[in-house]
């Protein structure tokens, strides 16, 4: 028998039921006999939201029946079947309301029956910030009490409305579980009829919050489809009148979720075959995109944004993960979900109880994602907020990025029973919590195992280069926008970073594809798309749209921002800038320096001296901080000479950019070797003079060009 | 511009003779006029009773002139005529493959051509037995190049992707004796075997003409698009925009036809090169604008989202809209009236590779090592040749529609993934797409391709076929002049088309977000729908021949689509056909390719032709409720 075959066959068991019912009914109390559902303004709630007629007596519900009649029709088309499916539900809600003729009380508890206008409008809340995140509609008898007593709980913790129809009642019952619809669990009744109660809650829904006119049955399907979160978990055996009510289930767009095998057919995201009943739930949520958001992290300390700042003394430190030292890493990477076990945690070599206190160890976190909305791009992005998490755990301090991460575990946290895979469970609540338009499932794999680690680096650090070069082949005039970052401001209200492909934020952690990224997962977040119009001068990069975006997201405090120029109007800083440069007037270039170099620089300043003449968002014409980057890029000063400005960087810093420093100023000067025309601490720290000469010696291109335009 | 519904046959018509109207004004000829001076046809000619094979003839059959001067009757001559039209459609797409393999061959690090698609090229070397590991992957590009080029000319042995088909078909094509051995050799075999003084026996010929169309199918033309893929990227869902009024007023507009993606690929990347766009600024334009014509439009619709002007009909529009500043050509269905036709204009017309040489045209011969400064050659003439418009005679009608395309095989089992459950199927299938169609939601699904043909009214039988299907559930996998056809109408516009569609399909393009009409490619990337065909008898167990699967061909034209209904037949999908193959001569050769016992006995499936539109999809919906019925679903 096809699957239609059913559903017309369900529709007319039900359908002759329904008309017998209605017959004996008008021959009891007569046509003028009148038909109410108690507390609702709403008639018969799904005939008239599907019709827009209100029926009263049992004349009307007879002449109603005919227009129920007229949807059933058969061609071999999912249309016929949808329309039966729901001849089958308005049949439904004529046999049940035909149980309250004259104020009768059908149902008694723990049933319910039917609901009320009131207990819909004060779910209207709850459904509308996703507090209530699914309705389960779970209809017949679980294959034991016990698997009835888990899946309901399931549900339950995840803070669903759950419904219930059928055996699965007493099912409850005899395990003594509580229901009721303070605890979010509702038993509408013994009858698979009593389904239409919960149908009713849907339509009601649509009419009351979705404004639908009641007879605008397209409109109505539409609504439940896109806004109404239920699904059905249908227990075997399905017989076909429970087909036939899934096809009016499906057509509302509630998938329905089986364990039933035989003579079923599947459709995908409709009607799912799933043996195995613990599985419902994860089977349920995935069909009808539900989400769950998870609040409480499972760790023996607190969580909280409070500990971000929280600093762990060596004295209190139980271990340490050491990146300078050994090789540590943190990465996330995509992955196909079926290659994803969704909350698996892994621990690889000795947990923190099998290390002597105070050890520098070797650690690395892999963090798989998978999601059908997942981009490779996103991966650079959720690893920048390791930072932010593993830091808001009570007792544990994170510092940097990639492989050059260090974290601290309190001997606090240790006692209070703190284990390596509790870095795990932060990490997988808090990415499934920020990142769930994107991340359907997600692994963490910690590997603490100094040898493993040795070789595993080399495959991230293969990532990162990849992720590198694949930014390195774009270009400010390639793409088509930039993107603003203001996730700073919470401590630097004013100040805005322009984000393009060649000049990434200057903390070094914003790159175009981060920027871009953070744009689509969060579209009112940090990160807005700048358009690149309105061009006023390219050398400059000025441009109408920047100066717009400044204006806007500094509140008023920046009027114009160039992109490429260190005098006019440069971009303004943070304060946690890689590197800040500064104009040297005895040579007329630029001296770079950055965080980790200690020592002074021919402008006879210091890092940090240099950094506190610009930061929090003000302009210091001549000064600037910047990423490590953008040293090597073509926009680099541009609008001053370029990068040929360059004249003293730290010798680290010089090696750090020395490659592809040198291919841009061969590309733009034919110049090569030119990082070694750059001095650094080497060759001169203080004397401008010192500094000259070895400009002169070695044909540095500074030389070559005009004086700045101060 | 209008997007609440779709452009209609009557107003592409409408917009047509508007543009016929700008031709009168500068003398310009049409393919409606040339289509009044030739008919009536010959009937000999579309019966296929004239022999002109050797210099005794020509011999033409008629009841008082039964047998040639060699004996050779009617059912010898229309069964030659037969073959020879499908080595010609076989030979045509097998080679624009073999400039592909030649062109991956050439591809090199940094250089013009580069492979895009690594993962794709591992693939299929791995399925050819090369070992992968540790090899630099233009030695691997070079060395499956070669293996590719082999097939073409393989002394024994049979076609390396025939292994791709279910081992059901595989044997069917065995036990018929039709599998191809080198692509080459089946074409010359067809020659050979119609040369004068050899095959006259119907269903030798016949049984050839499935060979020489599966050595294309699962031959050249598959190769086509698997190394197009490699080399350009494996297409995947993009919006873009189609039909006449993609052109723009105010910038520079070059249009790309033909069928091989390396010389438009080409062009589309110097048209946005930045200095090219500087030089169309200076000359007063606002930009450079790529749009496409025939199947190269569908090569870069698919993978960079390239605006699709028009199909094979359209051709001479482009140029009637008077704002075309070059219309370049690579290989095949281009009108040689292009060539006066520009003169009438400012457009020029670009003729690139020695495959297609034309009177009025300006050749620069394309070449992989030069592809580079012969595109960038290209565009600046193009660039260069804006000033020389007359802005009295610019007419572009206001025609433009959204389209979705770049549905390949893989971005289908992809989209399939989207509507999987992770917790209960496996993925990487085609398994959701089964389950559609056994559950009924979706009744089946209709392969419709091919070109325009002024014998049918140009689209009309695409489009409202595609109606039809839709209205019934039936969804569209499409691809050459149809799929324009349908881009034109609105038909893969995603939010318009599921309007009209039953509330099956509606429902499967909501939750899947395609549009029911599945753009799959140009014409040689039938060869995916061979793949997705035998991906879902793979994964459901049940035969091609028996899945609720169709092709149709309303408005074919060209030799190509006879080779391409011969594969497609052999794989076990009946095909339809809106236009008569030039076999009605004889009773012999219509049995053996619609009948009961002919082709069908061979391979399970076989021929139907109907010229009335409206019954030829009416049969394909029974058809497909048939195969329906058998297999109880």
């Amino acid at each position: 028998m096809t699957l239609f075959e059913r559903v017309f066959g369900g529709n007319d068991a039900v359908y002759g039921l329904t008309e017998a019912a209605i017959d004996n009914a008008i021959a009891q109390y007569g046509e003028g006999q009148a038909v109410s559902f108690p507390d609702t303004a709403y008639s018969l709630p799904c005939y008239y939201a599907v019709t827009g007629t209100k029926v009263s007596t049992l004349g009307e519900l007879k002449a109603a029946l005919a227009v129920v009649k007229s949807l059933m029709t058969r061609n071999n088309r999912l249309n016929d079947a949808f329309m039966s499916g729901v001849a089958t539900a308005l049949c439904a809600e004529f046999i049940e309301v035909l149980k309250y003729i004259n104020g009768a009380t059908p149902y008694e508890a723990p049933c319910y029956g039917h609901l009320s206008d009131a207990v819909i409008r004060n779910l209207g809340v709850p459904l509308v910030t996703g507090d209530i995140p699914g309705v389960p509609v779970i209809l017949g008898t679980a294959p034991s009490a016990d698997e009835a007593v888990d899946l309901v709980k399931s549900y339950q913790s995840q803070g669903m409305l759950v419904t219930l129809v059928g055996g699965i009642i007493d099912q409850l019952q005899e395990k003594g579980y509580k229901t009721g619809d303070n605890v979010r669990i509702i038993p509408l009744g013994k009858d698979v009829t009593s389904v239409i109660h919960v149908v009713s809650v849907a339509l009601r829904a649509a009419l009351i919050f979705g404004n639908i006119t009641p007879g605008d049955a397209a409109g109505l399907m539409k609504y439940t489809m896109e806004r109404v979160p239920a699904f059905v978990n249908a227990f075997a055996p399905l017989d076909d009148v429970i087909v036939a009510c899934g096809a009016g289930a499906i057509a509302l767009g509630f998938p329905v979720i089986t364990n039933e095998q035989e003579n079923i057919f599947r459709v995908p995201k409709s009607l799912i075959v799933q043996p195995d009943v613990t599985k419902f739930n994860a089977t349920s949520l995935e069909a009808r995109d539900i989400k769950i958001k998870i609040t409480n992290i499972d760790i023996p300390v607190s969580f909280a944004s409070a500990f971000e700042g929280e600093i762990i003394r060596r004295g209190d430190m139980q271990v340490e993960v050491d990146g300078s030292r050994v090789d540590c890493f943190e990465l996330v990477q995509t992955k196909e979900a079926s290659e994803v076990e969704d909350h698996k945690i892994t621990v690889v070599g000795p947990e923190i109880d099998e290390i002597p206190v105070g050890s520098k160890i070797s650690m690395s976190y892999t963090v798989d994602v998978a999601g059908k909305a997942m981009q490779p791009d996103f991966e650079s992005v959720m690893e920048r907020k390791f930072h932010s998490y593993l830091n808001c755990i009570e007792g544990v301090m994170h510092t940097g990025q990639r492989d050059m991460i260090r974290i601290r575990i309190s001997k606090a946290d240790f006692e209070a029973g703190f284990k390596f895979r509790h870095l795990g469970e932060v990490l997988y609540a808090k990415l499934k919590n920020e990142f769930e338009a994107v991340v359907d499932k997600c692994q963490v794999t910690i590997v603490v195992d100094a040898e493993k680690n040795a070789e595993l680096r080399h495959h991230a650090n293969a990532v990162f280069a990849k992720r590198d070069d694949r930014l390195k082949s774009m270009t400010d005039e390639s793409v088509p926008v930039y993107y603003t970052c203001i996730m700073c401001q919470a401590f630097s209200p004013s100040h805005v970073c322009i984000v393009t492909p060649e000049r990434l934020g200057l903390c070094g952690a914003v790159s175009w594809l981060d920027a871009k990224a953070t744009n689509e997962l969060d579209p009112t977040g940090p990160c807005q798309v700048v358009p690149k119009d309105r061009c006023i001068d390219e050398n400059l990069g000025r441009y109408e749209d920047v100066d717009e975006a400044v204006n806007k997201y500094s509140h008023g405090a920046l009027e114009h921002v160039t992109l490429y120029s260190l005098f006019q109007d440069p971009m303004t800083s943070c304060g946690c800038f890689e590197c800040i440069c500064g104009v040297e007037p005895v040579s007329m270039g630029v001296v770079i320096t950055c965080r980790e170099h200690a020592g002074v620089t021919p402008l006879g300043m210091s890092f940090s001296e240099m950094a506190s003449m610009t930061g929090g968002g003000v302009q210091t014409p001549g000064f600037m901080g910047h990423g490590k980057q953008f040293i090597s890029s073509k926009k680099f000063l541009k609008a001053e000479g370029g990068l040929g400005r360059i004249v003293w960087m730290p010798k680290e810093l010089k090696d750090q950019v020395r490659e592809r420093l040198d291919q841009s100023a061969f590309e733009l000067y034919g110049v090569e070797h030119f990082t070694d025309m750059i001095a650094d601490e080497t060759i001169c720290t203080e004397d401008p003079e010192q500094l000259l000469n070895y400009l002169s010696e070695v044909g540095h291109p500074v030389l070559g060009m005009e004086p700045f335009d101060m | 511009m209008n997007w609440d519904r779709l452009t209609t046959v009557e107003e592409m018509e409408a917009a047509t003779n508007s543009l016929l109207e700008n031709g009168k004004k500068v003398g310009a000829d049409s393919w409606q006029q040339r289509v009044k001076n030739q008919t009536p046809h010959c009937g000999f000619g579309e019966a296929g009773t004239c022999c002109r094979i050797c210099s005794m003839g020509p011999c033409r059959i008629t009841p008082k002139s039964p047998r040639g001067i060699c004996g050779c009757d009617v059912h010898g001559i229309v069964g030659r005529n037969f073959l020879r039209f499908v080595a010609g459609g076989s030979a045509t797409h097998s080679d624009h493959g073999r400039e592909i393999c030649h062109t991956l061959y050439e591809s090199k690090e940094g250089g013009a051509y580069q492979v895009k698609d690594p993962e794709k090229l591992i693939r299929i070397a791995k399925e050819w037995g090369v070992e992968t590991e540790g090899k630099d992957i233009y030695d691997l590009a070079h060395e499956v190049a070669e293996m590719a080029l082999l097939e073409y000319g393989k002394p024994f042995g049979t076609q390396r992707f025939l292994k791709r088909a279910p081992e059901h078909t595989q044997k069917l094509w065995h036990d018929a004796g039709i599998e191809p051995r080198a692509i080459d050799r089946e074409v010359s075999t067809a020659l050979h075997m119609t040369h004068m003084g050899n095959s006259s026996l119907p269903e030798a010929l016949i049984r050839q003409s499935l060979r020489s169309g599966l050595s294309d199918g699962w031959g050249g033309s598959m190769a086509g698009t698997e190394f197009s893929d490699v080399l350009f990227g494996t297409p995947k869902p993009v919006d873009t925009t189609a039909n006449i009024g993609v052109l723009e007023k105010d910038q520079v507009n070059i249009i790309v036809h033909g069928h091989d993606p390396s010389l438009s690929e080409m062009v589309v990347y110097y048209a946005n090169d930045p200095e090219m766009i500087a030089l169309a600024k200076s000359v007063g334009a606002k930009g450079i604008n790529v749009a496409g014509v025939c199947c190269t439009a569908n090569e870069v619709a698919m993978r960079h989202g390239i605006p699709m002007a028009g199909n094979f009909l359209s051709q001479e529009n482009v140029v009637l809209t008077g704002a075309c500043e070059a219309i370049v050509v690579d290989v095949q269905c281009i009108f040689p009236a292009l060539g006066p036709l520009s003169k009438c204009f400012h457009t020029k017309f670009i003729t690139t590779s020695p495959i297609c040489r034309m009177p009025d045209s300006e050749f620069i011969q394309f070449s992989a090592d030069s592809a580079a400064e012969n595109a960038k050659a290209i565009v600046k003439m193009a660039v260069e040749n804006f000033k020389n418009r007359k802005s009295e005679l610019v007419n572009i009608p206001n025609q433009v529609s959204k389209a979705r395309v770049g549905y390949s095989l893989e971005a289908i089992v992809k989209v399939l993934d989207g509507v999987a459950n992770t917790q209960v199927d496996q993925m990487g299938t085609t398994k959701p797409l089964l389950e559609c169609i056994t559950s009924g939601v979706l009744r089946g699904a209709v392969a419709m391709v091919g070109c325009n043909n002024p014998k049918v009214r140009p689209d009309y039988a695409h489009i409202e076929l595609m109606k039809k299907l839709l209205e019934n559930d039936i969804i569209l996998i499409v691809s050459g002049c149809s799929a324009q056809a349908a881009a034109k109408a609105g038909l893969m516009d995603p939010d318009l088309a599921k309007e009209y569609c039953g509330a099956g399909l509606k429902r499967v393009c909501e939750l899947a977000g395609i549009p029911p009409v599945l753009h799959m490619g140009s014409c040689v990337d039938i060869s995916r729908m061979m793949l997705l065909a035998a991906e879902l008898s793979k994964d459901s167990g049940v035969p091609i021949s028996k899945l609720p699967v169709v092709g149709c061909a309303p408005e074919w034209m060209s030799e190509k689509a006879v080779s391409i209904g011969n594969y497609v037949v052999a794989t076990g999908i009946d095909t339809f056909l809106g236009v008569d193959p030039y076999v009605k001569g004889s009773s012999e050769v219509c049995e053996l390719l619609t009948g009961e016992h002919g082709v069908k006995d061979w391979v399970e499936a076989n021929y139907t032709v109907e010229l009335d539109i409206d019954k030829l999809g009416d049969m394909m919906i029974e058809r497909i409720e048939q195969k329906r019925a058998a297999l109880g679903i």
